[in-house]
């Protein structure tokens, strides 16, 4: 089961994401947490793309998500510049409320709510590749 | 997203409503920015209401959280939804935000400092 779809590199797009996701739910029978954590991990993704991408132009993204039993694939390709979230320093979640910055926490919910990713450039592309494990209440 | 703002005895409440992302989260701010230069009661943020959050919403209540953590006023979160809760919890902010079951519990908790 596979699904494709495109948006503009605009955080506007976000309700775009949401909206695409909603229709997964019914489809492919994704509890509403299941739905919630995938749309945490393409919401934190695509806003790091479109605040790394820099640039001052409008470019897609292309989403394309993959069911194959109860394993997800998510796959976020587009042609901004070059970008690897894969290489971003992760915050320390125990660390005291004075301690604690804003920097790194989306890729870290990210991390948190995936099994594993992958990044390759090619053909000036950023491709970035996510898999995600669905809870037994799928089967 | 914008919050309703509403007073209630010693406490200002925004009730957040819908989803808080990278693109609603600087309206929020917005709303706030007075709030976290000059704190002048205690702040409540009720969750209620709120089907989403992502980090970009995490980071203006790390940032309310810090200014209101030296002064004289409380900040309080409450009433939040399962996978809310879980993503606070995950990123460690259940240990530095108070989380009540429900805003009546926040305003009783407020109640009882003054």
């Amino acid at each position: 089961m596979k699904v494709s779809f495109r948006i503009n590199n605009d955080l506007s797009e976000l309700d775009t994401l949401f909206e695409q996701l909603q229709t997964l739910e019914h489809r492919w029978s994704l509890s509403r947490r299941t739905l919630a954590e995938l749309n945490l991990v393409l919401d934190e993704l695509i806003t790091n793309t479109i605040k790394h991408g820099k640039c001052h132009q409008e470019y897609p993204i292309d989403i394309t998500l993959t069911k194959t039993g109860m394993k997800l694939t998510i796959e976020i390709v587009d042609s901004g510049l070059p970008f690897d979230p894969t290489l971003c320093k992760l915050p320390d979640p125990s660390l005291p409320l004075e301690q604690r910055k804003c920097g790194g926490l989306g890729i870290f919910l990210v991390r948190q709510f995936s099994d594993c990713w992958n990044y390759t450039r090619s053909n000036n592309l950023n491709i970035l590749t996510l898999q995600k494990t669905l809870p037994k209440e799928h089967r | 997203m914008e919050a309703t703002i509403t007073k209630e005895n010693n406490a200002t409440i925004f009730s957040l409503n819908g989803r808080l992302d990278s693109n609603s989260a600087p309206q929020l701010e917005k709303q706030l920015q007075d709030f976290l230069t000059t704190p002048c009661s205690h702040l409540v943020f009720d969750f209620n209401n709120l089907d989403y959050i992502s980090s970009a919403g995490l980071r203006v209540v790390l940032n309310t959280a810090k200014a209101y953590k030296s002064g004289q006023y409380l900040f309080l979160t409450c009433a939040m939804q399962e996978h809310v809760q879980e993503v606070f919890e995950i990123s460690g902010f259940d240990t530095f935000i108070t989380i009540h079951r429900s805003i009546d519990e926040s305003l009783s908790a407020l109640l009882n400092k003054d």
